[in-house]
């Protein structure tokens, strides 16, 4: 599904992404990144909207626990339509459709980034 | 078995030798007793030759126990991601004892954990992570275009980088010796991850990933270059390494990674709410205390200033709250136990800490 209300509405929204910790601090990657949906491919879209579904992104509780030496933590903030919600979680993310979200938004937003050099 | 409420005695501390002798000449009771436990021994090292892996738990108590132990070695499995963001990887490519696969990540992975382990064993006599001949997991081509490698509490996680700014993060020996060192630190001094005590965790790690890779190449202090990651960054990047450990500060400075920060001295130390209170900002601190007391001591790093550095992550004194200054003195406590009060070596380590402002 590319749409929220109707299938002629487009999907509003934007990703948004904060990395913190890794093997290294590196100073100019460690600012938040964000996303607007108008900048996606439908087909991108449907699947971060997929993907918040099966994580139950704007339902599950907040873990808020420590990254391990050199895990990265990520805040995830996502608004799609009128919802809007933002999470802080650590690696190893152990839920697979919490870690893939993760991963598409972390993509997107890298992309959205090189895009704009 | 020895953990039966009926335990016998002919299984639990008898050498071999012994055993032999009451075999041939016991009685018909005793003699099947002992033929039974002889016939142990050939099975266990058949198990351990199948797994070239340490044999633990009641097995290995009763080799202790009879003086038969063999010489530790490490016991590998290397898992493919295949690109998810998944760890443990769902496919077990390399086991110990397996030959190269080809694929870069996974014998990378499989020699910088088998460098680490020798250099433990060999310089230290430690027998793995947790002394105890602990299984050495890791996973690679994890996620895509991730740029990190990771210690989990359970298995080291390595990505594959994006190409652009990163390569492969098991192409660095010292980073694999890096991410082992933290399982090491957890299971030691237990240093808490934020603040002083977590750039000290990260200090040493540095600090043995730097060692596995000079002992690996046989170098003496003043051919090692004190690089971490050297090779990691790409052709692209403006720098040379992650992090130096003989000039902080100066790895990198480049229009999208930014400019190293890392301080060399007290009188720099960042405070900062990032990176949990900067863990991998003020390690150059202590990092650069170690590259000083090596190259005063000399030779190789790894004999003396590495001991001394072991040692005292060891120490009963280092704590999960130990920060710069609280491990100053433990190292160069140690190094006075070690080679004398007044030895060069405690005179090398206490104008290193002297150095950087840290005593």
């Amino acid at each position: 599904m590319t749409t929220n209300k109707a299938d002629d509405e487009p999907m509003t929204g934007e990703a948004r992404l904060r990395i913190e910790g890794g093997l290294a601090h590196f100073p100019g990657l460690a600012k938040e990144q964000t996303v607007c949906f108008g900048d996606l491919a439908s087909a991108q879209r449907a699947e971060l909207a997929s993907l918040a579904d099966q994580a139950g992104f704007f339902d599950c509780t907040s873990v808020g626990n420590r990254a391990r030496p050199d895990a990265r933590t990520y805040t995830v903030g996502l608004t799609i339509g009128e919802r809007s919600r933002e999470i802080c979680v650590a690696e190893p993310i152990t839920d697979p459709a919490m870690a893939k979200l993760v991963s598409v938004v972390r993509r997107l937003s890298k992309q959205r980034d090189g895009d704009r050099e | 078995m020895c953990t039966s409420v009926h335990r016998h005695a002919l299984h639990c501390i008898l050498p071999p030798y012994i055993l032999s002798q009451i075999a041939e000449n016991g009685s018909p009771e005793m003699r099947a007793l002992a033929i039974r436990s002889l016939l142990i021994d050939p099975t266990i090292r058949m198990v351990r030759a199948s797994t070239a892996g340490p044999v633990t738990g009641d097995i290995a108590r009763r080799r202790a126990a009879a003086g038969n132990i063999l010489t530790p070695s490490p016991l590998r499995t290397i898992r493919d991601a295949g690109g998810e963001p998944e760890a443990p990887g769902a496919t077990v490519v390399r086991r110990e004892g397996d030959g190269p696969t080809g694929d870069l990540a996974v014998d990378e992975a499989y020699d910088g954990l088998g460098a680490t382990f020798a250099l433990y064993w060999e310089a230290y006599q430690r027998n793995s992570i947790d002394d105890a001949g602990m299984p050495l997991d890791a996973t690679v081509h994890y996620d895509q275009d991730y740029d990190n490698a990771f210690w989990d509490g359970t298995q080291m996680v390595f990505g594959d980088g994006d190409g652009e700014l990163f390569n492969r993060f098991t192409i660095s020996l010292d980073v694999i010796g890096h991410e082992l060192t933290h399982g090491v630190t957890e299971k030691e001094a237990g240093l808490a991850y934020f603040n002083q005590s977590g750039a000290l965790n990260e200090s040493i790690s540095d600090v043995f990933g730097s060692l596995v890779k000079q002992r690996l190449l046989g170098q003496t202090v003043d051919q090692a270059d004190w690089l971490i990651g050297a090779g990691l960054l790409t052709a692209r990047v403006n720098g040379v390494a992650l992090r130096s450990m003989q000039a902080p500060g100066t790895a990198y400075d480049d229009p999208v990674l930014g400019k190293d920060p890392q301080p060399g001295h007290m009188n720099d130390f960042v405070r900062t709410n990032q990176d949990n209170g900067g863990v991998h900002i003020n390690s150059g601190i202590p990092n650069r205390a170690f590259y000083l007391a090596a190259m005063a001591i000399g030779g190789n790093a790894w004999d003396r200033a590495g001991r001394i550095w072991y040692n005292a992550l060891l120490d009963p004194n280092t704590r999960a709250n130990t920060d710069f200054a609280g491990f100053a003195r433990v190292t160069i406590d140690v190094a006075s136990r070690l080679y004398g009060l007044g030895s060069a070596e405690e005179s090398a380590v206490t104008e290193a800490w002297q150095a950087v402002g840290v005593i």
